[in-house]
């Protein structure tokens, strides 16, 4: 990351887009302690969470899923919940909690398989639920689509607009820009560790910066790229 | 290498240079230490002394750091692949009248095969395995030696006469024929090894392995035969060390425990996978032991503490050791 | 598990409790000690595994602690005359101390490193134990004044082994046992779950310390004389390992089962074929580890005869 600054708003999902290797997983890290940044800092209600441990931030209400899922494999789906910390209550409202969220996202009949035996897309969901047991109010969910079906992604994304609804701020970093462009208010566009643009979808779908971040600086002589699709900028033909 | 590497580098060194200073502590402090011209003829060596024996650590600790870098696992037997170098040695000047150098040629290739079947009996299935299954394999390998070589040839100490005179290399430093005659062979043995890795199409297989092993399957390398290759080689360079001890120490079925923990904390102190820190380790090592043995009362059993104790700061200094990176 | 469920194991602890603490008067010396010895190495394997089968921070020198215990134990009845229960105590709090000042430093290692940390930490302690022998009386060993004790140790053992297995019950079966595994599973998930590794590895280390500290106490004292290389035996980490490996690391009863049968085994063979009875020994270490690295309970999990997971 080289010197990036963005305010995620609170109770409104926000997406973090930007080319590969372009810093959103890093910036994921960052935020979650499992990097600590050189300089600058990390503002969650007024306090600087930048040097403190995961755990410690976990704490504090912030929760991650994983691009690539960090599920307990040889522990059962159950397990899987309650080994989340933090919750302060007796066993059984912990279980309870579990077996809501199990079901919420239709694991109910594998919550005495490991984590290990479950498909991909079944993995994903345990990662979101488990992310889920402690209700944070802070939540990043790192490609939350990738893998899923049609189906469940839209479950997800209802129950993602359901927890926005509650006052939940939520951060996705997607690559599927169906899902960022139809779903967040607020987009910001990473590029080689930089932001880039940040802004509603709409701005953003028409931004040159982003469109360059993502294809590349248009060539000049001649090649006007042919491309289609609302917000293509202007030729550069008139630079010849 | 980043800003906490250097410092683990540097906090290591100074570690080792205070590691060397306490031997010479200790013996101010208990009276063994004497500065005249005699004593420090001793001390020298002493000190050339540790370099020879260092050598063939280095040639064994070898052994041990090709098999950890290429499959992660660790060989609790590799002490006892030295003894039974050693015993094999042993057996061909006793029973066949072999030149216990010239019997390399035969106890090296056996000791290859025998390093060949057990990966491919017992260690191939586990290679991608939590390590505490290796190691614990390994270990049982190594008690079953232990055990078969005492019903074999008894607890009773062996050794070889060899070579008896001794070099005058000054003329105050004098050290054992036997001893000098082994530094050189396990320079030369391990030199051929690392050129062999360095330069053929089958050492760079070998390396390209240790690196990526799904890689090297993707380039056409059959990793399995690796496997095979290196673990007999680790068994060899083991044995070759064992040959090379057999004509300076006496030895028994139970002095292979400690050639493997010296093997673990060189590796450790080089750096798993290194081979010029293999070789760099066993210098050091071998001639801290012998500070230690000359200076220190009590310096036979002190001696393996400076092993463990080397080790264990090692690993919480920089468990990467001098040459390798900074890990855990 | 289920309310019933716990209460019905809690009965089969009593009646087992209850069955071993007659047997005793039934059985002939040599028996009984055998019985002890079994039982001691229950507690030794069910110790190990919580950290190394819960946390899967494999330790290979928890026989540092047992060694501690011993000479403790020794130490205070031989030289200074006390009573050898309360050594026991001090022996535990002993361990816990070492464990805790050994085990933040050395917890930092990942995987082959700490376990060869912890090997050279046992060795190591075994080398101080016999240089240091204005405390210790070094390779001579230590002697205890000479008594017929093997009822009440036998009785103390059981006491340590009914604890024991309270605790490793408690511990598998919580949700602090849930964490330990989180964090053997990946531990900087774990983290990201609110889970302080550090503190909870250290918790379950210096807790597996404290029982083979006492196991080692009750040890001496009933064999009445200790030396270094008896008590920092290499085998009995080994042990350790393989007992809580072949029964099924990671679960309770998994150690149990293990300790019973190796022990069993190996004095069966030990007495049928003396020579023989450790090529055995090393050849059984390596055809478990090699073929059943999951133990009996996950092979019987696999099979489908037990529950998985440890908390339903």
């Amino acid at each position: 990351m080289d010197g990036c600054s963005f305010a995620v708003p609170r109770g409104k999902i926000s997406g973090l887009i930007g080319p590969n290797g372009s810093g959103k997983t890093t910036t994921f890290n960052l935020l979650t302690g499992l990097a600590t940044p050189d300089s600058g800092e990390v503002i969650y209600r007024g306090e600087n969470l930048a040097g403190l441990k995961p755990y410690q931030i976990f704490r504090k209400g912030v929760t991650r899923t994983f691009q690539v899922t960090r599920i307990f494999r040889e522990m059962t789906v159950l397990e899987n919940m309650l080994s989340v910390t933090g919750l302060d209550v007796p066993d059984r409202v912990a279980r309870e909690r579990a077996a809501e969220l199990i079901a919420f996202v239709n694991l109910t009949h594998l919550r005495a398989e490991y984590g290990g035996r479950l498909s991909y897309g079944q993995q994903k969901l345990l990662e979101f639920a488990r992310a889920l047991m402690t209700d944070p109010d802070l939540i990043l969910l790192d490609e939350p689509a990738a893998g899923v079906n049609r189906t469940l992604l839209q479950h997800l994304l209802d129950h993602i607009h359901r927890l926005e609804e509650r006052g939940k701020t939520i951060l996705i970093v997607e690559h599927d820009m169906g899902v960022i462009m139809n779903h967040c208010e607020r987009i910001f566009v990473l590029d080689g560790g930089v932001k880039v643009a940040e802004g509603p979808p709409a701005e953003i779908q028409r931004d040159e910066r982003v469109l360059e971040a993502y294809f590349g600086r248009r060539r000049v002589a001649g090649r006007t790229g042919g491309r289609r699709g609302a917000g293509a900028p202007p030729s550069e033909a008139s630079e010849i | 290498m980043e800003r906490s590497e250097v410092r683990s580098l540097y906090l290591l060194a100074v570690f080792l240079a205070c590691a060397y200073t306490v031997p010479f502590l200790v013996g101010a402090w208990a009276g063994t230490v004497r500065f005249d011209e005699r004593w420090l003829g001793n001390l020298a060596t002493v000190v050339v002394a540790g370099v020879m024996q260092g050598g063939v650590y280095a040639m064994f600790a070898l052994g041990l750091t090709l098999i950890f870098g290429v499959m992660r696992i660790i060989n609790a037997a590799h002490g006892e692949m030295v003894m039974m170098g050693a015993y094999l040695t042993w057996v061909c000047f006793f029973y066949l009248g072999v030149d216990p150098l010239l019997s390399m040629v035969l106890t090296l290739p056996v000791a290859f095969l025998f390093g060949v079947a057990v990966q491919k009996l017992l260690l191939n299935a586990v290679v991608g395995q939590p390590e505490l299954t290796a190691l614990l394999i390994t270990f049982g390998l190594g008690l079953t030696m232990i055990y078969t070589a005492e019903l074999i040839f008894t607890t009773d100490f062996r050794a070889i006469p060899y070579a008896p005179g001794t070099v005058h290399l000054t003329r105050t430093i004098a050290v054992g024929q036997n001893k000098v005659i082994s530094f050189v062979l396990a320079v030369v043995i391990s030199t051929a090894v690392y050129l062999f890795l360095k330069l053929s199409r089958l050492g760079k297989a070998v390396r390209a392995t240790a690196l990526n092993a799904e890689v090297a399957m993707v380039c056409g390398v059959d990793v399995r035969r690796i496997y095979l290759i290196t673990t007999g080689f680790g068994a060899a360079l083991a044995a070759a060390g064992g040959a090379l001890v057999s004509i300076q120490f006496g030895f028994n079925p139970e002095t292979g425990v400690v050639y493997t923990l010296q093997a673990f904390a060189i590796i450790v102190l080089g750096g798993r996978g290194n081979y010029m820190g293999a070789l760099i380790g066993g210098l050091m090592l071998a001639v801290l032991e012998n500070l230690v043995s000359l200076m220190v009362p009590n310096g036979t059993a002190v001696v393996e503490l400076a092993a463990y104790g080397l080790m264990i700061f090692v690993l919480l200094i920089r468990p990467g050791g001098l040459m390798g990176v900074k890990e855990g | 598990m289920t309310r019933g469920e716990h209460l019905r194991n809690l009965a089969l602890l009593g009646t087992s409790a209850i069955a071993l603490a007659i047997l005793p008067h039934a059985l002939s010396v040599y028996l009984r000690s055998f019985a002890l010895f079994t039982m001691m190495y229950v507690v030794l394997a069910l110790a190990w595994n919580i950290v190394s089968g819960f946390t899967g921070y494999t330790s290979f020198g928890h026989v540092a602690f047992y060694g501690i215990g011993a000479y403790a134990s020794a130490i205070l009845t031989a030289d200074y005359g006390w009573h050898w229960l309360p050594t026991l105590g001090v022996g535990a709090v002993l361990a816990a101390a070492v464990g805790a000042v050994i085990g933040y430093p050395v917890l930092r290692l990942k995987g082959p490193y700490f376990a060869i940390a912890m090997l050279g930490t046992a060795e190591g302690t075994r080398v101080i134990a016999t240089v240091w022998d204005s405390l210790t009386h070094g390779g001579l060993g230590i002697s205890f004044p000479s008594a017929e004790n093997s009822l009440e140790t036998y009785d103390a053992m059981l006491t340590l082994m009914l604890v024991t297995i309270v605790v490793a019950y408690v511990v598998g079966h919580s949700r602090f046992g849930i964490r330990l595994n989180a964090i053997r599973e990946d531990e900087v998930a774990a983290e990201a779950l609110g889970i302080n590794a550090t503190l909870y590895k250290l918790a379950a280390f210096v807790l597996s310390a404290v029982f083979p500290a006492v196991a080692g106490g009750i040890q001496a004292y009933k064999v009445l004389y200790i030396d270094p290389p008896s008590v920092f035996f290499v085998q009995i980490t080994i042990a350790m390992a393989l007992m809580a490996m072949l029964g099924g690391k990671g679960t309770v009863i998994g150690p149990i089962l293990g300790a019973v049968l190796l022990y069993t085994a190996q004095e069966l063979t030990w007495v049928n074929f003396p020579t023989a009875h450790l090529i055995a020994y090393g050849l059984f270490i390596v055809l478990v580890a090699r073929f059943m690295p999951r133990g009996l309970v996950g092979f019987a999990i696999d099979r489908g005869w037990v529950r998985k997971g440890m908390v339903h």
